[in-house]
């Protein structure tokens, strides 16, 4: 909301992302501190804001079919899943560049969420839950089952850094930088896709599909739109996790990551992408903080055992996130928005 | 007369500074321990990093002490998940710079099994290893061969003493497809089998859950097929469901089972302290039977001396295991290279290039000689065989040979 006065004058200005200098100031800056960052921050730093970047990808993912488009989606990390797979397969089996190899992931994950989004057309609530958790169970059989030479079995597949003409991405400074603009073009694409008439189709679905349909919105072609962007979101970030990591496996992608996941996207704020970003860092800067805090305590109180530390790190995470579900169970970006508005207002009360 | 104590004086505090500087002369190594206090593992995780720590304890003392020098250790846990190994260890390489790292599972292996070359640090795991992880030049190294292979060594052992060699053993698996370590276990034997038709028929696979709530019409496919042996490796839930089937179905087919789900953890959770009396445990590490073996004496000397208070059982032995192992590989690189100039890579170099023996390895571990070619011991490999009897864990057969599997 902007304060009484300040109006747009132009289709252009109205519908900016960045609509003040203020705004464009602070983004400059906020921009060069994520350019400088791996120079500034120590290489454990480096390694969890890469984590952090590849999250964010697969959450924004979630937060369209889930956040605005409402579909319930328990199985984000199969298709992550598929996403590293499908990268893997392209690279190992047909030799083609990275470049390929992670939008081709993409894709494939893309598919993977266009089967279980025609499921989403015909069935909603604990139903979609369920159908989208056999995801996660399909997924491992599938590689399990298939002839080990077509997706590795239980062999997995191993990897080569990432390499763009002269440059290897095989550190975690060049890997940061690659998926800083990977996320930056995938944050970007999630922006003008939810501004656009599919965006707005996703939201009127989530808020009523009867009314939806009623209003001439494609409601079962939206539900299956949906998931086939979150899919490729969570292809896209699959398909960079395994050049971060360069060895793929299913069990790397299980129904655990898919419930932190969606933990990520319900602290931050369901229905924002920003919220996705921000849910994504802090959950894993609590966790990383609560990793961290283990050894150090155990060096400097030597009487503490390990395991005392350590499951009270873990006690304190879930804490932690039950502490954010209670006070702010709308996410952090509701608290944001109250708070943006509030001194953009100020001192005036509406 | 009065210079006397000025020079009494000056000698001690001489002697006391040579000391110090003595003291300080040594060198420390420093090792990274991942470890799962609160993941999947965290129940059994404090007997595990009690053996860890009790051996580094040993070693400085015992043998650290004459090297003047000392291993330092630092535990991460990572909860047994690839995302967190992932994130902390290059801090661990920046901020520790370890020597070596003691891994837990596969988790620690999907994550650094790529890095670790680049990286120049080996990492050490006490469990069995997997067909998927046999690659050449690996830095992820098992002290045990893989659990298909243990399996054989026991197949071959109860030809030979229960069939007296007159035909194959007909063996089948009960596994899972949950992941890719269960199904591993059952395409390691198949390979078996079909290279020794001689000293193995396999019967069938039967794929079920993690944790099956009944076997019964799948134990009766195998009974009816005149199964000798059925092989259920590292889950305790499918051995009590197996052992609950045979008990239903009034048949006695012995089970061989893993250290993981050892024969005294699964009757504690089939609610029979001698509930797998006749049936079997198997790995190619000291068993956790009560016969007074060598490394049974050192995990005596270790509780009196070094503070183990970890538990005569298999995961301790896993600890003890691959940290005997980390020791004398340490051991070996201080005295090639010189205390100062020991690095990931002259441990590594260490590894590859020394034999240990058993009698190095205190007992713990039949003796262990990697290669450039697999990343876990085969040539010296060799399993005991314990079973239950009156409730008690007893050894069937010891240093059994592991014959030679083909790459799966």
């Amino acid at each position: 909301m902007d304060p009484s006065g300040i109006f747009s004058t132009s289709y252009a200005s109205d519908s900016a992302l960045v609509r003040t200098r203020a705004q464009w100031l602070a983004l400059a800056l906020f921009g060069a501190a994520l350019l400088l960052y791996p120079w500034l921050a120590s290489p454990r730093l480096v390694a969890v804001a890469n984590l952090m970047l590849v999250t964010s990808i697969v959450v924004v993912g979630l937060q369209i079919t889930t956040g605005y488009a409402g579909q319930i989606n328990l199985g984000q990390a199969a298709f992550m899943g598929v996403g590293a797979y499908g990268a893997s397969v392209v690279e190992v089996k047909f030799g083609l560049p990275f470049w390929i190899a992670v939008p081709a992931g993409g894709v494939l994950a893309a598919l993977a969420g266009w089967a279980f989004g025609l499921t989403a057309a015909r069935i909603k609530g604990f139903y979609l839950a369920l159908t989208t958790i056999a995801a996660q169970f399909l997924f491992v059989f599938v590689v399990l089952n298939l002839p080990s030479s077509w997706l590795g079995g239980v062999n997995g597949f191993s990897l080569q850094p990432a390499r763009l003409g002269p440059l290897v991405f095989d550190t975690d400074r060049a890997l940061y930088y690659l998926f800083l603009f990977s996320t930056a073009v995938m944050v970007f694409g999630a922006f003008g896709i939810l501004r656009s008439r599919h965006g707005r189709a996703f939201v009127a679905v989530r808020d009523d599909d009867v009314a939806a349909g009623m209003m001439g919105i494609d409601v079962p072609g939206t539900k299956a739109r949906a998931f086939v962007l979150g899919a490729f979101y969570a292809g896209i970030g699959g398909a960079l996790w395994a050049y971060q990591i360069r060895f793929v496996s299913v069990d790397q992608f299980t129904l655990f990551n898919s419930i932190w996941f969606i933990a990520m996207m319900i602290v931050g704020g369901l229905g924002s992408i920003v919220g996705a970003l921000i849910g994504t860092v802090l959950i894993r800067i609590v966790q990383e903080s609560i990793t961290t805090l283990g050894p150090d305590l155990i060096e400097f109180i030597p009487t503490l055992s390990s395991d005392i530390v350590f499951a009270s790190m873990n006690v304190f995470l879930g804490l932690v996130i039950t502490g954010f579900l209670l006070l702010e169970p709308k996410g952090l970006m509701h608290r944001w928005n109250i708070f943006k508005a509030t001194y953009r207002l100020w001192p005036f009360p509406h | 007369m009065q210079r006397r104590p000025f020079l009494t004086c000056a000698t001690a505090a001489a002697c006391g500074l040579l000391l110090s500087t003595a003291a300080h002369a040594q060198t420390t190594i420093n090792v990274a321990a991942l470890a799962d206090f609160a993941g999947p593992y965290a129940n059994v995780m404090n007997d595990m990093q009690g053996g860890r720590l009790a051996v580094l304890d040993w070693w400085n003392k015992e043998v650290g002490e004459k090297l003047k020098v000392r291993i330092a250790v630092k535990t991460y846990d990572t909860r047994y998940d690839v995302a967190q190994t992932a994130s902390l260890w290059p801090g661990i390489k920046a901020e520790l710079k370890p020597a070596l790292v003691l891994g837990l599972g596969g988790p620690d292996a999907a994550a650094l099994q790529q890095r670790l070359p680049e990286d120049k640090v080996p990492m050490l795991f006490g469990t069995a290893a997997y067909g998927f992880g046999w690659k050449p030049g690996q830095w992820a190294l098992n002290i045990r061969p893989t659990y298909a292979h243990e399996a054989a060594g026991f197949v071959e052992w109860f030809r030979a003493t229960k069939l007296e060699g007159k035909r194959p053993v007909k063996v089948a698996i009960i596994t899972s497809e949950a992941t890719p370590a269960y199904a591993d276990m059952a395409k390691g034997l198949q390979s078996y089998a079909k290279a020794h038709p001689d000293k193995a028929t396999f019967v069938e696979a039967i794929w079920t859950e993690v944790q099956p709530a009944d076997l019964t019409l799948q134990v009766r496919r195998l009974a009816n097929a005149g199964t000798d042996v059925i092989v259920i490796q590292t889950n305790t839930a499918q051995a009590v469901a197996t052992k609950r089937a045979l008990q239903a179905l009034g048949k006695n087919i012995p089970i061989m089972l893993s250290l993981h789900n050892g024969v005294a953890g699964s009757s504690r959770a089939l609610g029979d302290a001698n509930g797998f009396a006749g049936d079997f445990e198997v790995g190619a590490i000291a068993d956790a039977s009560e016969d007074d073996t060598t490394a049974r004496k050192f995990y005596r000397v270790l509780q009196d001396k070094h503070g183990l208070k970890s538990g005569w059982n298999a995961m301790t032995m896993i600890g003890l295991g691959q940290t005997i192992v980390a020791v004398r590989a340490i051991e070996a690189a201080v005295k090639a290279k010189g205390a100062d100039k020991v690095t990931g890579e002259a441990v590594h170099a260490a590894l590859l290039a020394v034999p240990f023996t058993s009698a190095e390895l205190m007992g713990l571990l039949p003796g262990v000689d990697f290669s450039a070619d697999s990343p876990f011991p085969t040539g010296s490999a060799k399993v005991n065989v314990a079973t239950m009897k009156d409730g008690k864990v007893v050894r069937a057969a010891g240093d059994v040979a592991v014959p030679t599997v083909p790459k799966w």
